[in-house]
């Protein structure tokens, strides 16, 4: 089966599960994580169970993962008293962080410490990494001070990379960069976003949370879960 | 040369630090969080990082920076900014320079104690066990569930279990008694942390750089930070030279230039490892051993290399996850609880 992890009101998790219902596709939400089931092993030497929609499921039945949410949120967790929110989201978000790494199956992206889909790095930290695999970049430049705020630069052209695919309208050269930016920073699904479609287009920022109600996006993904050459 | 030093006057591990720069004479800045306020910066970032930091009349060339040492709380946690609320101008001033200050210390040049990208990892106990695993140490059975009779047979199976909180938020680890049995039906509202119980002698290792601070933990107590009846007894002590270069390679597989290990020396004589510490509270054990640890940390400060702006070969990990410090006595003073 296809799990999606998301939030509990993500309507693009719900489009996709609908769109990809041939293939056994099910939700998980932080509700999943307080029903009885979940079993997780250090060392991995006997098999979990995940509880995914509200059905027990052992974890190799698990063909692929979509993440959607950085953590877990606390006000998704209305089941739990207020005064426990913020340590249970705490304690889910940690749970699901060593659950996701230690599946074999593909998972889009895979979490890091800081968030669950992958490195959800600061805009400096992508600007870096351009530059570093010499992408032209616009550089960052933020300012805090009693009178003003950071800046803010506005993309005009977005390039999604799944796995070895890139979409966007942009031109072959900025397609080269997305995917070479993917690649350094080990994830298979970011927006990359320049400042002009042309070959000159600067580098602005990524996002690991591209826009995925699009079909075509939403099948490359798929296949890509799927382990699938291009379909 | 010059080094920063970010967080509260009053964190005792920072101070000791000041301190010993100070007996070294090596150039220090202090980045105190209750001026946050009255801080600047400016921070650009292409090819290369540059940027200034201004508190008050003072400025710092933060591409002159050549280590930092870095204990921060969270800034909008002081009580001035905290009673405004997030909306608040100090409070939004406050969360950017933090921001900044974060980001700029994962790619600075300079030597960082410790990035957060590195420390981060710490945030979720079984993910870093995992990792200590697969860098040969032997570690406890854990199981992590919302299942109780996962969790009974489990402590059926070990005889002996302990229980402590899965995120980074520091728990109180005890042990599982009889009286638990009846509240393993809150285990489903959220997954809990589980781990065969080890016994033998506790052991504290420092990892400053290249050096290593050992120390035996005598104490009788499930968890001896928390001991009140048998007060542990610290004592200094030398580790084989295989185990000195295992926890070398242990914080350096980290990204940890300084790390504090927990380990335990079961009676066979097995050494296990339950976890690394990314920002250790090193001066409680100085204090009772008498180990030069803060003056190492000084030093490996002061050696770093000037920084310059590098146009390449900045790690690249990921980005830090919030500082948890609150104190967490699960199944002892606080249930999870279903509304």
């Amino acid at each position: 089966m296809l799990v999606i992890l998301a939030g509990q009101e993500d309507r693009c998790a719900s489009w996709l599960a609908n769109r990809w219902k041939s293939s056994k596709v099910a939700l998980l939400t932080s509700a999943d994580l307080s029903r009885r089931g979940w079993r997780h092993h250090v060392p991995s030497s006997y098999m979990g169970a995940a509880v995914i929609d509200g059905h027990k499921v052992a974890v190799d039945t698990i063909a692929g993962v979509l993440t959607r949410i950085p953590c877990v949120y606390e006000h998704e967790l209305g089941h739990i008293m207020p005064a426990d929110r913020a340590y249970v989201a705490s304690e889910m978000t940690a749970f699901l962080f060593a659950w996701l790494s230690g599946l074999s199956c593909p998972v889009l992206n895979r979490p890091t410490a800081n968030c669950l889909g992958g490195p959800n790095w600061r805009r400096e930290r992508w600007v870096r990494l351009a530059t570093s695999l010499g992408i032209p970049a616009l550089p960052v430049q933020r300012k805090v001070s009693q009178i003003s705020d950071g800046l803010v630069e506005q993309p005009s052209c977005e390039v999604i990379v799944v796995g070895d695919r890139c979409f966007g309208n942009a031109a072959p050269a900025l397609t080269s960069h997305a995917r070479a930016l993917a690649k350094a920073a080990d994830v298979d699904l970011l927006a990359v976003q320049f400042n002009s479609p042309d070959a000159e287009g600067q580098f602005v920022s990524a996002s690991l949370w591209p826009h995925l109600v699009c079909p075509e996006v939403a099948d490359a993904v798929l296949c890509h879960l799927l382990g699938r050459a291009a379909c | 040369m010059l080094v920063l030093l970010w967080g509260l006057e009053a964190d005792a591990p920072l101070a000791k630090v000041q301190e010993q720069l100070r007996l070294l004479g090596v150039p220090t800045k202090f980045i105190d969080q209750r001026s946050v306020l009255q801080t600047e910066v400016e921070f650009e970032a292409n090819d290369g990082v540059e940027g200034f930091l201004r508190i008050r009349d003072e400025s710092i060339d933060l591409g002159a920076v050549t280590a930092v040492y870095l204990r921060p709380y969270e800034s909008v946690g002081l009580a001035e900014i905290a009673s405004g609320g997030p909306q608040s101008r100090p409070w939004q001033h406050a969360a950017q320079v933090d921001d900044i200050l974060m980001s700029w210390s994962e790619i600075t040049p300079a030597l960082v104690v410790n990035r957060c990208s590195a420390m981060a990892v710490n945030g979720s106990k079984p993910f870093q066990l995992e990792q200590i695993r697969a860098l040969g140490w032997s570690v406890p059975q854990t199981l992590i569930t919302t299942d109780p009779s996962a969790a009974r047979a489990f402590w059926k199976h070990h005889g002996d279990v302990i229980y402590k909180s899965v995120s980074g938020i520091r728990s109180r680890v005890a042990r599982l008694r009889p009286e638990h049995r009846e509240r393993f039906s809150s285990l489903t509202f959220c997954p809990t942390q589980f781990q065969q119980y080890i016994a033998g002698t506790d052991h504290r290792v420092h990892v400053v750089g290249n050096e290593v601070f050992a120390c035996e933990v005598r104490c009788s107590a499930d968890d001896y930070r928390y001991a009140t009846d048998d007060v542990p007894e610290v004592l200094a002590c030398r580790l084989p030279s295989d185990l000195e270069d295992k926890c070398r390679r242990l914080a350096a597989a980290m990204q940890l230039p300084v790390a504090g290990v927990d380990l335990r020396r079961t009676p066979e004589g097995e050494w296990f490892c339950f976890e690394v510490n990314p920002s250790p509270a090193f001066t409680y054990y100085e204090q009772v051993t008498g180990q030069p640890i803060g003056q190492a940390v000084a030093r490996l400060l002061a050696g770093a290399r000037p920084a310059t702006i590098s146009r390449r070969g900045i790690g690249l990990t990921p980005e830090p996850a919030p500082a948890v410090n609150q104190l967490h006595t699960w199944l002892e003073d606080r249930r999870v609880r279903h509304g």
